[in-house]
């Protein structure tokens, strides 16, 4: 039982990164048709600064987790400076652009590596210490995370539903020659989507890291299970996304405490395979149209 | 009010339009008539900035157009409804309604915006929380109709609004564009045939091959029916 209601609240953390993780990639995916191969990078970037604000710096976590979320943003508008601005609408931007984010991500890599070093570090968590109810251990930093980013999907969600902003994202991403024709600034919805989706991959790093380990290719793992996530919830619906992170999440931890770590991902290999098969729209998605 | 002159445009090497010229004064409707794939939906999206002319000038009140971004256009109070069901397919229709106050001065105005839509197409509002994918054809159209009206129109440009839909449904979408006009609104409309502008148009234009034809009088053109015959087949 205490083992049960372990990997319980293991698939809940776990559900909740990968939720502000692939929100990001489905928000990006939705609006610009683009596969951001680089949203791993800004993840370990994420780390990276919140390391360096709390260990080397010796500030506060909460500053820390800010710092993150800043950066990323800004590495998030400098893709769209580099990747989107000189190619969206021209010939080949399918696979142009995610070859481009997968360069972007590799210069990224590179670059924390030449500042940081290879090793592994290990990032200290923002509260230290746990409770434990019937057997089942709840760390402090676990419910920081869990919290965290349930408020930020929440936020998220109805952002995209009630304000202005929000619906004019969702409306390019569904018919972008209406869109333009509403008076919507096409350009700055991009821009507010990749800054918005780095910044939150920024912050899951930044506190996925002190429980995970921080190194520069530390990023491309849990991207791999953002995008079976992603492509899980259907491809640019935002609801299908964060519904599909939990239960990957869940099917996660359970995989981890009944069959071992080793299992964790060929299982959910296995399970996108078998989903892809049976319901290749995914979750939530539509077959043939345009989402979010 | 709006005044093209002389707008040459069209697609990497295939030119649409050769020099076309057309106006729309205040209050006036006008339709320009055409066979389709002969640059009637190409000179609408010059005008809404969408497309890029090679040449010519596009004046809204005095104030050139050609150059500037769909938004300006949009906030200079023209409002173009496009071709076919071009509506958030995901979105309610109280969504979709509401994207076309996206200019802050209308989205403040916003509740008042969808109270006159409502008005004028009652099946939105009993459909309002409904996904506009789910909507039928017609009430598609009265859509992408409605959420134009949501803004601050002054020039309202409508591609073919008949486009697809049964006969019926035709009636009812052009009965609704003639009270909309009545308001005062300018009108600039195309469509590839005469059969439902009569009674509307206050001036026609026939456009073949990226060129306008002929211009005149609602009245006279759409009364000879050898030239329609001619141009419209």
């Amino acid at each position: 039982m205490g083992q049960l209601l372990q990997a319980v609240w293991g698939g809940l953390v776990f559900g909740s990164v990968y939720g502000l993780m692939a929100v990001g990639l489905t928000l990006i995916w939705g609006s610009l048709n683009l596969l951001n191969l680089a949203h791993g990078g800004i993840y370990v970037a994420g780390g990276y600064v919140a390391y360096t604000l709390m260990v080397s710096l010796g500030f506060g976590a909460v500053f820390a987790f800010a710092g993150a979320m800043l950066v990323s943003a800004a590495l998030g508008l400098v893709l769209y400076a580099v990747v989107v601005v000189p190619m969206l609408g021209k010939p080949g931007w399918d696979n142009a652009s995610w070859i481009a984010t997968v360069a972007v991500s590799l210069v990224l890599e590179s670059a924390l590596l030449l500042v940081y070093g290879p090793e592994v570090r290990a990032m200290p968590a923002a509260i230290d210490g746990a409770f434990v109810v019937d057997q089942v251990v709840f760390r402090y930093q676990a419910i920081l995370v869990c919290g965290v980013a349930v408020v930020l999907l929440v936020l998220l969600h109805l952002f995209l539903k009630t304000s202005r902003f929000g619906l004019a994202i969702r409306a390019v991403s569904q018919q972008m020659d209406a869109s333009r024709l509403m008076g919507i600034p096409v350009a700055l919805v991009f821009l507010i989507v990749m800054g918005v989706s780095a910044s939150l991959s920024g912050l899951a790093g930044a506190m996925l890291t002190s429980i995970l380990a921080l190194s520069p290719t530390a990023g491309f793992v849990p991207m791999l299970k953002a995008l079976v996530v992603t492509i899980f919830g259907g491809m640019g619906s935002v609801k299908g996304t964060i519904v599909a992170a939990y239960i990957i999440g869940l099917l996660e931890a359970f995989v981890q405490a009944f069959a071992g770590v080793a299992w964790s991902l060929p299982a959910l290999f296995l399970f996108i395979i078998a989903v892809l098969l049976v319901r290749p729209q995914g979750l939530f998605g539509t077959p043939e149209l345009q989402r979010l | 009010m709006l005044r093209v002159s002389d707008i040459s445009a069209g697609y990497d090497a295939a030119q649409v339009l050769h020099g076309v010229s057309i106006r729309v004064d205040a209050g006036e409707s006008v339709v320009v008539l055409g066979p389709n794939g002969h640059g009637k939906t190409t000179l609408l999206r010059v005008i809404s900035g969408l497309v890029r002319p090679t040449g010519g000038s596009v004046q809204f009140e005095g104030e050139e157009l050609v150059g500037r971004k769909p938004e300006d256009v949009v906030a200079a109070g023209i409002v173009h409804i496009p071709q076919g069901d071009l509506v958030f397919p995901m979105m309610t229709v109280r969504e979709n309604l509401l994207m076309g106050a996206y200019r802050r001065g209308a989205w403040k105005v916003r509740k008042d915006g969808l109270d006159r839509v409502y008005a004028l197409f009652p099946p939105l509002k009993e459909r309002s929380g409904q996904l506009a994918r789910s909507l039928s054809g017609g009430e598609r159209r009265m859509l992408a109709i409605g959420r134009g009206l949501m803004g601050d129109v002054k020039l309202l440009i409508v591609d073919e609004p008949s486009l697809g839909l049964a006969p019926q449904v035709i009636e009812d979408v052009y009965a609704a564009i003639k009270d909309i006009t009545r308001e005062g609104l300018a009108l600039l409309l195309v469509d590839e045939s005469a059969n439902h502008v009569e009674g509307m148009a206050d001036r026609v234009y026939l456009m073949e091959t990226g060129e306008i034809r002929r211009e005149g009088n609602a009245a006279d053109l759409l009364g000879d029916e050898a030239l329609l015959s001619t141009y419209l087949g």
